[in-house]
């Protein structure tokens, strides 16, 4: 072990923005975006690196090119197979996964704080320097394959593609599945990979958080001289998604499998997460359908008091994103109750839109929104998430302060706006899948 | 990286206060400053392992009626008032065990406890409720139904169980729950919820002493309770491999191998959690690299040693790649124990998995919650008044961390070759069932309308 493992979290230095409870945010010469935030409290450190590439920005006849990507990551590089990748993180019980999702992929790790230099040089490698050896690309491959097949399985992925499909028409990234489809993930290429990685893996792309045990000044030198060398391209942008228009017409899909329950999805397409109505539309969202335990309608009614599922929700701000996310109620219920089960999720939408809420909905919504906030930052993990959720949607470090006012200002009135301006009860894609005849 | 030192104290067990109060009421308390939160939870000796023939599903039933109001809190007046505080709550029911947990912010979580204190003992029990709910439960278990591995273990652990409780799932059999009668939902929380037969755990942002000073009042002056009866069955000795298939319709063939394994905290349970964290852990395990780098005919498998108040199972799942067939992979997992219980473990192998058990703990008990449910489920389960104190309730989890860091070569290969043979385990197959032509189907009606 080198020496300055052992003085990552040593002395009492404080840089200047470091204190304790503030994130420090500091830009590296070659663009890496770096954010850290100290966590005495256990001898261990967190770190999320994220990657402006994902099912975004791939073609779609390369569906899946990103979640293959993410995956072959810490396969080989040129400095160690994936053997070896493997028997240093898991020798020493850290942890490192990659990933390639939607808008972003990239690495996360937790690591004791002794050993967490030495897992940061693998996340550093993975990142630069990994070559998709041939070998591992075909095992991959043929796995993603079998992972296409053996999910046909579960009805509420089946109703969720079926769902995204409709939503998003044929011409914008988010109406594929992000693992690809099996003609598009068998064609890929060892060189497809490389083209995307080449391109998007560059250091004025990446954002990074660390989180835990450390001192910031310390830190900041480690990870500079760990990317030290890493070049950026200058000219890099990221390419242009099209946009996409929330439907002006009912859309329905019903799809036969041999099960006990009927998957059912309601909606249509939802907001971003810049968009400055969110936090009213979070506010209706805790009143609708995403407050936990029975507490708001459609869970309440639906569930505790017509016994009609186990499960039922509903939400437009959890998928809020780079690109509009959707707007969705969802219930897995018995074949028997499925027009109850529809017309009542229907009815709830319809209600919320065209009567003003009660003040003490919204005040029992504002203060579990406000008082839940601390549960946001319990582990390092998630206070990690949470930096990078700022950083990429601008949202300022200071959102922490500023967040408990943005709920509380929301009114009765914000709920009716915004509910009108962004649901619509007539124009629903409905996706049903379960115990039922299907026709297309 | 020290978690265990020579007080013999791991961190998630130091500054653990263990108090009982006259009544039998358990109070683990452990004071975390990290985040100003708290995690309250109470956890009863009860599951399905105390349910009757005939009355499965019960203890999970009952699990759900707790959250319908009491003599003095309406229907829904627990999740809104958990809701107004910023708080959250839920609740969870396994073969041992049904735990609630409320977490809350640091200077309002009495909130829970005063909830816990109510409907310990004055849970309404309104026909109505009653009966939409059991609609809510059957949803539950058809949901289940639709998981193929929810399905197969169910057959594995009813094949391997012929006498003892644990041969039904938590949720109940379908008739089972359809039967049972509000009367006899009463009479089952009459006998089991009291302070005798409960643990009340506390983690996170408070002073012990005004906490306990707190439990005590909501709790101390209930009645003990009546003395709750002893679960006598014991299952008897397997002399011979067992075997289940089940049909489903299915693209992928799935499999699971369970064996009859020892109670929690018995000295022959170390050597087989050190087995399955050889067997599956990480991508440098054996299964894995057998299953899925050699082979390459699944697309994951894993180990698990659940344990139980009594001897439950240690188990292998599969799930294949299409095309494979569960007996090929069968012969390869068989393969593998066989080989771990007679070729030396390579000394590093065996060091890295008990590194990796140590990392487990730090790493895995950042937040308040999930150590008051280890203290919580340790506490209930590992309670034989036989255990030497300092392996007995939460301190097992001291006990673990000691013991299997001890384990040698010979003492892991003994307990696989005592365990893990052909004459102790249940094979389960789930194979694909061609119902496409006559797959019943419900007329929808409005097919036309289809997009």
């Amino acid at each position: 072990m080198s020496n300055e493992t052992n003085h990552l979290n040593a002395g009492t230095q404080r840089s200047a923005t470091g204190k304790k409870g503030v994130p420090t945010r500091v830009e590296l010469s070659n663009g890496i975006r770096l954010i850290l935030f100290e966590n005495p409290a256990l001898p261990m450190i967190s770190m999320n690196v994220m990657v402006g590439f994902g099912g975004r920005y791939e073609a779609e006849e390369q569906a899946g090119l990103a979640a293959l990507l993410g995956d072959m990551l810490d396969e080989g590089t040129e400095r160690q197979n994936s053997d070896e990748i493997a028997l240093a993180i898991e020798s020493v019980g850290a942890r490192l996964g990659t990933f390639g999702g939607y808008t972003h992929s990239g690495v996360s790790m937790v690591a004791l704080t002794d050993d967490f230099p030495a897992i940061l040089g693998i996340a550093s490698d993975v990142l630069q320097r990994s070559t998709f050896p041939a070998d591992r690309f075909a095992q991959r491959q043929a796995r993603t394959l079998a992972q296409l097949t053996s999910r046909k399985d579960d009805p509420r992925t089946v109703a969720g593609d079926a769902y995204r499909d409709l939503i998003y028409g044929t011409t914008h990234p988010a109406h594929r599945p992000g693992i690809g489809y099996p003609k598009t993930v068998a064609a890929l290429t060892r060189d497809d990979l490389f083209a995307a990685y080449r391109k998007f893996f560059i250091p004025n792309n990446i954002v990074i958080a660390v989180v835990g045990d450390f001192v910031t000044a310390k830190m900041v030198e480690l990870v500079e001289q760990t990317f030290s060398t890493w070049q950026p391209a200058p000219d890099f942008v990221l390419p242009a998604v099209p946009e996409v228009e929330r439907q002006r017409e009912p859309r329905e899909k019903l799809i036969s499998k041999d099960k006990e329950q009927l998957q059912i999805y309601v909606g249509h397409l939802g907001i971003r997460r810049t968009n400055p109505d969110y936090y009213p539309l979070l506010v209706m969202d805790t009143i609708l359908g995403s407050s936990p335990g029975m507490t708001s309608r459609i869970p309440r009614i639906l569930r505790d008091e017509q016994g009609l599922a186990y499960t039922t929700y509903a939400s437009i701000t959890a998928t809020a994103g780079m690109d509009p996310g959707r707007f969705t109620a969802y219930i897995g219920t018995s074949p028997g109750n499925r027009e109850k089960a529809l017309n009542g999720l229907k009815a709830e939408i319809f209600r919320i839109i065209e009567e003003p809420v009660e003040s003490a909905e919204l005040e029992m919504a504002q203060a579990y929104l406000t008082g839940s906030f601390v549960f946001n930052f319990e582990t390092n993990a998630q206070m990690a998430a949470f930096l990078l959720e700022a950083e990429i949607f601008n949202l300022g470090f200071d959102y922490l302060e500023r967040y408990p006012d943005l709920i509380r200002q929301v009114t009765v009135a914000d709920i009716a706006r915004v509910a009108q301006t962004y649901l619509d009860a007539t124009n629903l894609t409905t996706v049903m899948v379960g115990p039922i005849s299907s026709k297309d | 990286m020290t978690p265990a030192v020579s007080d013999g104290f791991s961190p998630l067990t130091r500054n653990v206060r263990r108090t009982v109060l006259p009544n039998g009421l358990t109070i683990l308390t452990k004071e975390v400053h990290t985040h100003p939160i708290v995690a309250a939870m109470i956890w009863y000796r009860v599951g399905s392992r105390n349910e009757e023939l005939g009355q499965t599903g019960k203890s999970h039933f009952l699990e759900h009626m707790m959250f319908k109001g009491t003599e003095r809190l309406g229907k829904g007046e627990i999740d809104l008032q958990t809701l107004v505080r910023g708080g959250r709550n839920n609740a969870f029911t396994w073969l041992d065990f049904t735990a609630y947990y409320f977490t809350f912010a640091s200077d309002r979580w009495e909130l829970a406890l005063e909830i816990e204190a109510d409907r310990i003992r004055n849970t309404a029990f309104a026909p109505e409720e009653f009966e939409s709910e059991k609609q809510v439960i059957i949803e539950e278990l058809q949901m289940g139904l639709d998981s193929p591995f929810e399905v197969l273990e169910n057959e594995v652990w009813a094949t391997a169980f012929r006498q003892h409780p644990y041969h039904a799932p938590t949720v109940g059999w379908l008739k089972d729950v359809q039967d049972v009668t509000v009367g006899e939902m009463k009479d089952y929380y009459d006998r089991w919820y009291h302070p005798r037969n409960a643990t009340v755990v506390l983690v996170g942002d408070f002073a012990t002493d005004a906490a306990i000073a707190r439990v005590t009042e909501c709790f101390g002056q209930m009645p003990a309770g009546p003395v709750t009866p002893p679960m006598k069955i014991v299952e008897p000795l397997q002399k011979g491999e067992k075997r289940v298939v089940v049909k489903k319709s299915t693209p992928v063939e799935r499999l699971m191998i369970a064996y009859h394994a020892p109670e929690v905290a018995h000295s022959d349970s170390y050597a087989l959690h050190v087995a399955s964290m050889l067997l599956s852990h990480g991508r440098t395990s054996r299964l894995y690299q057998r299953l899925q780098e050699k082979d390459q005919s699944v697309t994951f498998a894993f180990a698990q040693y659940s344990e139980h108040i009594d001897p439950s199972l240690f188990y292998i799942q599969a799930e294949l790649k299409p095309g494979r067939k569960a007996a090929e992979v069968e012969a390869a997992i068989l393969e593998e124990i066989d080989r771990l219980a007679h070729e030396p473990i390579p000394e590093a192998e065996l060091e890295k998995a008990k590194r990796q058990i140590r990392a487990t703990y730090i790493l895995g008990n950042e937040d308040m919650l999930n150590q008051a449910t280890l203290l919580g489920e340790y506490e209930t389960i590992a309670n034989r008044p036989e255990l030497p104190d300092d392996e007995r309730g939460f301190r097992y989890l001291d006990a673990y961390l000691k013991r299997t860091q001890a384990m040698t070569t010979s003492e892991i290969q003994a307990m696989v070759r005592k365990y893990l043979h052909a004459d102790n385990r249940t094979i389960g197959h789930l194979v694909n069932e061609d119902r496409a032509t006559t797959e019943p189907t419900i007329p929808t009606g409005d097919e036309e309308a289809a997009a």
